[in-house]
């Protein structure tokens, strides 16, 4: 029923396994390593046609230099920071509350309610794309972090509520009605009792929602425009230029673009595994 | 954004106070905001754009000019959006058929009295390149040549001279051929670098005014010409003049076949220079030529692509707008803008002065003296949108598989009739 543990294996399949495994390993990173490297290449290996080979010289510093002192970077960095983090306390607080409403409560349209919640998921985002442009257009949010901010947090709140609903749901019921018997008010039950039981899916959610809206591009393209509002996904391309793409400083942009999300991973990864299988099974 | 501007502004001050001070006493009165949005995204444009608003700036002090900089490819699908949801005052585009989406649709000002009251002195010759229905939407900032880059030293080798006309190339392609190189580097992955060689080998073959009369959609591609520019194009494709695989390539990746010496030339931009010099090749090893003539007695047509600033149909500060475009425009500040430490181009002001560059200076004489054929703006310029995506598609194609030419021209001309 189970794959038999890799040690149990004869000694023949186990060479070969520990072979293979860093071969695909190196493998499956190439992309990522070739950025790596393209990141400390000065610009002239790229006009040689030298991709693969040891770097001509080492411009670690000039090319990191470059992005975070002479380019719009850092702004960028710090916009996406200004768009993630409300997006995340806003989605995730909203959820909560809506989680907490159709878990708990019981009336007429409970369940129609929540299938709109789900509804929303399944919509391919990309068909909203003009509606939703000519809305912040008209009130007025075009190419402003606000204007992304709201979208995400009412397009993430979708997907939050199906995830809290559950994980609300799988709560024991007895906790809720002993608190009503001791006469302890609906918002109190919330605060005190539910909120500090959903701890673990917060974090959790919270860790996906901002990887999820750290690197949407879609979006920040299509709402924003400049330096003034974009987030770094979208700043990233600011390195290409009418006639020559500098790929060593795009590189060593998206790498800066892409510590945070990794930071955060590593930091409570825990939190993510557990967010991934979290209401898979109820 | 601002404080760039008032950081650089003090150490601009001084060389503005000569250009500034007879445009600052006309204008002295301008004031509120000047929102520009520009498409210079290049370190080394940027920088010249920055200049140019930090000067004005400078130059205007109750007006307050707010750059924005957009990456130069985002900008060609975002400025429609910008110029319908948010206009700002002032807008980088491009000169021809470019505008007319633009144009069409409202979104440019007319700005034909300002010509005619004289506000660009020294632009005759371009006019024509921002007309559209008779009246005038915009004014150039910048220009370049296209030709051919070569290998100076591989042809000494070989012991070559600049071709002038097609039988000479034909024969110096010939000997590059059995040397084991290919004649011509390019990389087609993003389709104009075809255009490019379309362009020229039409105006050498049938001429400047039929190239036009093709771009207008008056002459059907499946006409006698039009194959014969193809079989032309075609001697080159058999003889192995072009690199292989070059569908892989973009025309920057296709740059170290010609600095590896794997190929000996590149009809190109003049942007290429810069290139070629960042990947080790000394003036000495690189020269210029112009494209050779195929048929006798046709004047040379050429392609000098022309950028452009546009006033937005819903600019708020329209006259600063004007000054602006009047300032850009002026023979000191084309000089400068255009000069080797800014755009390193071509000015558009006749009587602004040609950079001290051996390539800048080659370009400039062969389009003063030697393309009276007319200025081509280029493919994906003069043709209409549509028409010139599925024109370079089929262009690459004619390339890498040369026998489906019958059936690419009779694709084209069907996309012919539907759009014009």
């Amino acid at each position: 029923m189970f794959p038999t543990p890799i040690e149990k294996r004869s000694r023949a399949a186990r060479i070969t396994y520990q072979s293979l495994l860093p071969l695909a390993l190196i493998l499956w990173l190439l992309p990522l390593i070739a950025v790596m490297v393209f990141s400390i290449r000065p610009f002239s290996d790229f006009t040689q046609g030298n991709y693969w080979g040891v770097p001509s010289s080492f411009e670690f510093f000039t090319n990191y230099g470059m992005v975070f002192f002479e380019s719009d970077m850092p702004r960028y960095l710090l916009n996406s920071v200004f768009i993630t983090v409300p997006t995340v306390i806003g989605a995730v607080a909203l959820s909560c509350m809506t989680g907490f409403a159709l878990g708990i409560y019981r009336f007429r349209g409970n369940l129609l309610i929540f299938f709109m919640f789900i509804a929303g998921n399944f919509v391919p985002f990309q068909i909203l794309m003009v509606p939703v442009r000519d809305l912040t257009v008209d009130m007025g949010l075009y190419d402003t972090k606000l204007g992304l901010i709201l979208f995400h947090v009412a397009f993430q709140t979708g997907f939050c509520t199906l995830f809290m609903r559950n994980f609300i749901r799988a709560l024991p019921y007895e906790l809720i009605e002993a608190a009503r018997v001791e006469g302890v008010a609906e918002w109190r039950i919330f605060w005190f009792v539910v909120l500090p039981l959903m701890r673990p899916a917060i974090a959790a959610l919270s860790v996906l929602i901002f990887t999820f809206i750290w690197n949407d591009y879609f979006w920040a393209i299509v709402l924003t425009q400049g330096p003034d509002a974009q987030p770094v996904t979208a700043g990233i391309t600011s390195f290409n230029s009418q006639f020559v793409a500098q790929y060593h400083l795009m590189s060593a942009g998206s790498i800066v673009a892409a510590i945070p999300p990794v930071a955060i991973f590593f930091l409570m990864q825990r939190h993510f595994i557990a967010g991934l299988t979290l209401g898979a099974v109820k | 954004m601002r404080s760039i501007f008032k950081t650089g502004a003090a150490a601009l001050a001084a060389t503005t106070m000569l250009a500034g001070a007879a445009h600052a006493d006309a204008h002295a009165a301008l004031s509120g905001t000047l929102r520009i949005v520009s498409d210079m995204s290049n370190p080394g444009p940027r920088a010249t754009m920055e200049m140019l608003a930090a000067e004005f700036d400078e130059m205007h002090p109750d007006l307050e000019v707010d750059l924005t900089i957009v990456d130069r490819e985002a900008w060609k699908t975002q400025i429609r959006n910008v110029l319908s949801a948010d206009p700002p005052d002032v807008v980088n585009w491009y000169a021809a058929n470019r505008m007319g989406p633009y144009v069409n649709a409202g979104l440019f000002m007319d700005i034909t009295d300002w010509w005619d009251a004289g506000d660009y002195a020294g632009l005759e010759s371009v006019r024509g390149a921002l007309t559209q229905d008779g009246r005038q939407w915009g004014v150039p900032y910048t220009y370049y040549q296209w030709g051919v880059y070569y290998r100076e030293d591989i042809f000494n080798e070989l012991g070559l001279s600049e071709p002038a006309t097609w039988e000479e190339e034909l024969a110096n392609c010939q000997v590059i051929v059995d040397s084991g190189r290919a004649c011509y580097t390019i990389g087609t992955r993003f389709l104009w670098t075809a255009g490019g060689w379309f362009d020229y080998l039409n105006m050498r073959t049938n001429g400047f005014d039929f190239h036009m009369e093709l771009a207008r959609g008056e002459v059907p591609w499946t006409d006698d010409r039009v194959r014969q520019t193809f079989a032309n194009w075609r001697q080159l494709i058999d003889m192995g003049g072009f690199i292989a695989d070059h569908q892989n390539y973009s025309w920057q990746e296709a740059l170290p076949f010609m600095i590896n010496g794997e190929a000996t030339a590149y009809l190109m931009g003049n942007f290429a220079v810069d290139q070629l010099r960042n990947g080790g090749l000394t003036d000495d090893q690189l020269d210029f030529y112009q494209f050779p003539i195929i048929t006798e007695g046709l004047p040379q047509g050429e392609d000098a692509p022309t950028d452009t600033f546009h006033v937005a149909s819903g600019a708020q500060n329209v006259e600063a707008a004007r000054a602006f475009l009047a300032y850009v425009t002026s023979p000191e500040v084309q000089t400068r803008i255009n000069g080797p430490d800014n755009l390193g181009q071509l000015p558009v002001n006749a009587n602004s002065s040609v950079a001290d560059d051996e390539f800048l200076q080659q370009g400039f004489a062969m389009l003063s003296q030697n393309a009276q054929g007319g200025i081509a703006q280029f493919f994906d310029r003069d043709w209409p949108a549509e028409m010139a995506s599925i024109g370079m598609e089929g262009l690459q194609e004619f390339m890498v598989f040369p026998d489906n030419l019958d059936d690419i021209l009779e694709r084209l001309e069907a996309a012919r009739q539907r759009i014009y």
